[in-house]
């Protein structure tokens, strides 16, 4: 990576976002921005822009879904902008919604993720490089809803929490990684998986993610 | 009869004996005067043929409302073992709260009733028109009216009509009208022979013209009687239903608890995400962070900075718990377990004005009740510390047979109100909503320069 990352925060609540700020300094992030509403991060993201933008969704005036109308107001001004939407609820249509068109550089994650600094922190790389980072609970909410449960049966069970950790947007050495097993094990079964449900191949991660992901939405 | 000349006009009448003195004040000669002035004047103004025309156009509307009402009806009750006579029935109630509203609009001053509110789908709509309370109301008003003009029609339209006969029978010469009022008339006085023209022709001229005038003068009045009865049977047979406001008032206070309480789970939602689950986030993000500190080479360990962090996370646990206890409190007060007089004392001795407290009460209230004594004084109490510029507050609660009343007073500067500012409405008028929800009352006495006063009267059981 060239230089460090470069954060623009706009969360509400003041204990939250000087916490944020807190942790990626520490983490040896560059903060250029730290605001509590949407009018100010549009001006700081215009002024100094950054590579990540962490948007909280519920921000003033109405106190419901400000930043994520901001958060693709921004995707579509500013290019390669990686945005993280960042909340205490997960809502699977504001998830429908940002990933609508692509998957590239956006991360949907629950504020409680902060408290795994690490992987949190791998999820915030992860978008600034341009691929995806979702919630667990947003995959387990889409599992949940999907009607293709027959396809899914065919799954086994192993195959089902890779398919899973794909969906978050996560790396075959992401998923080696968290399953504790050999990247050449979840190569096969990757391919066991597309095979079975017969989903378009594809090597980019974020490719992979809206694959999945409209595989579950349909 | 001699009147004597005094200064009031004295009537003295000898009937058998025995003398009658009537001492006629000025003001009764005035008043007597008001009267012969309206009765002469009266069918010169236009009020009385407009009852005229109120009345028999309201009876006419009323006669073939009900030829169509009980036509449609019969026809209704003779199919009912099939759906279609159901339907007729629906529609023959439709009208008739139709017929209802043309006379009401012919009465005209009225409210309307409650509106027609039909359940969804075809039997919805069956149902709620066969037990549409104001069209069957309508068709008891038509089956009342129609006898009413009938009547009517026989007293009060006959006196106008032999009025006029009578009053044009010298010019004319035509003989009287056959109306029942002309009949019985006749019957008093058979020997002059009105309806057969042989009595003499200028005494029977000038009786007949006599008698006409006053069926003149009195017909307003006569048809005046029968006009405000019908009204009356308009106001209670056509005009909102008692029952039915108070269902619509009872409806109304539902509408503002249901909202209140989904304003109250909203707010409570916002103090939850805005404090205590932002204070846990950030409190476990400190914790994560201190443990990845602690997490490497045990001789690079930063002690100085996890101090520091486990130190925020501590205060932040501390500060959550605080603001759960805060928000805990807000939805059910847990001083309220041990009785309204000791949760009144604690907000009392936390009120930021120094707060006099007394209670006397016989009678324990429903918790609901406790409850929005509770919130009121809470809120009156916040109210004063925030507004009134107050030095002393004071709290009174006294048991007024079955009702509770809580007077908070203060002597601040006043000019508190009771207004709704938009949609969102102020503390007093949300309290307000709160008290008129169980059928409680809330007033304020608060005049600019203080004192405020509020007072509070709430059923002892809602």
């Amino acid at each position: 990576m060239v230089g460090a990352l470069r954060i623009a925060i706009a969360e509400d609540s003041a204990i939250l976002r000087d916490g944020l700020v807190q942790l990626l300094v520490d983490r040896g992030f560059t903060i250029t921005g730290a605001v509590g509403d949407p009018v100010a991060l549009r001006s700081s993201v215009a002024q100094n822009p950054p590579d990540v933008a962490v948007i909280d969704i519920r921000m003033p005036p109405t106190f419901t879904d400000e930043g994520l109308r901001l958060a693709l107001e921004l995707r579509a001004r500013h290019e390669g902008l990686g945005i993280l939407l960042f909340s205490q609820y997960i809502e699977t249509r504001y998830a429908a919604d940002l990933l609508a068109d692509d998957a590239a550089g956006i991360g949907y994650l629950l504020k409680d993720r902060v408290a795994d600094v690490s992987d949190f922190v791998e999820a915030l790389e992860r978008v600034a490089v341009g691929g995806t980072a979702l919630d667990p609970e947003v995959v387990t909410q889409l599992l949940g809803a999907t009607r293709r449960t027959d396809s899914l049966s065919v799954l086994t069970a192993r195959e089902r929490e890779v398919l899973g950790l794909m969906a978050e947007g996560r790396s075959n050495a992401a998923i080696a990684n968290a399953l504790v097993v050999s990247e050449g094990a979840v190569e096969k079964h990757v391919a066991n998986i597309f095979a079975k449900l017969d989903l378009p191949v594809s090597d980019k991660d974020h490719r992979r993610v809206l694959a999945v992901l409209r595989f579950l939405e349909s | 009869m001699t009147p004597d000349s005094t200064e009031d006009s004295n009537v003295r009448v000898r009937i058998g004996g025995r003398e009658l003195s009537m001492a006629l004040t000025e003001e009764q000669t005035l008043r007597m005067k008001a009267l012969a002035h309206t009765v002469l004047h009266e069918p010169f103004t236009a009020r009385p043929w407009k009852e005229l025309a109120f009345f028999l156009l309201g009876s006419g509307l009323a006669g073939v409302g009900l030829a169509f009402v009980a036509f449609t009806m019969g026809a209704g009750v003779v199919l009912a073992v099939t759906v279609l006579g159901l339907a007729i029935l629906a529609l023959s109630l439709r009208s008739a709260r139709g017929i209802g509203g043309l006379q009401r609009g012919l009465a005209r001053a009225m409210h309307d009733p409650e509106p027609f509110l039909g359940r969804p789908g075809f039997f919805g709509w069956l149902g709620s028109r066969l037990r549409d309370r104001v069209a069957w109301r309508s068709v008891a008003y038509l089956a009342l009216k129609v006898p009413w003009s009938i009547l009517g029609v026989f007293v009060a339209f006959s006196l106008w009509w032999d009025a006029f006969v009578l009053l044009t029978l010298p010019l004319f010469g035509h003989g009287g009208g056959g109306s029942p009022v002309w009949g019985l008339v006749s019957n008093f006085f058979p020997a002059h022979d009105f309806n057969g023209f042989n009595g003499g022709g200028f005494t029977r001229d000038l009786a007949g013209f006599v008698l006409g005038a006053i069926f003149f003068f009195a017909a307003p009045w006569v048809m005046r009687g029968f006009v405000n009865v019908d009204r009356q049977m308009i106001r209670s047979l056509l005009g909102p239903d008692p029952m039915a406001a108070r269902v619509r008032s009872l409806e109304q206070a539902r509408t503002q608890t249901v909202d209140a309480s989904a304003a109250t789970l909203r707010r409570i939602e916002r103090d939850l995400h805005d404090g205590t689950q932002a204070q846990l986030v950030a409190l476990a993000m400190r914790l994560g962070m201190a443990k990845e500190k602690l997490e490497v080479d045990p001789e690079h360990v930063d002690l100085e900075r996890v101090r520091e962090l486990v130190d925020a996370a501590h205060r932040g646990a501390k500060e959550a718990i605080a603001e759960l206890r805060d928000i805990a409190r807000g939805i059910h007060p847990p001083a309220l377990d041990i009785g309204l007089e000791g949760a009144l004392a604690t907000l009392a001795a936390r009120s930021a004005v120094p707060t006099e407290l007394s209670v006397t009460m016989q009678a324990r209230p429903t918790p609901a009740i406790e409850a929005i004594a509770y919130f009121c004084v809470a809120e009156l109490l916040a109210n004063v510390a925030q507004h009134a510029q107050a030095s002393r507050a004071s709290i009174f609660c006294t048991q007024q047979g079955s009702w509770l009343r809580l007077v908070v007073r203060d002597d601040g500067t006043g000019g508190a109100q009771l207004t709704t500012v938009g949609s969102s409405s102020s503390g007093l008028a949300g309290l307000a909503d709160r008290v008129h929800a169980v059928d409680g009352q809330l007033y304020l006495v608060s005049p600019p320069g203080g004192p405020t006063v509020v007072t509070v009267d709430l059923p002892l059981a809602s």
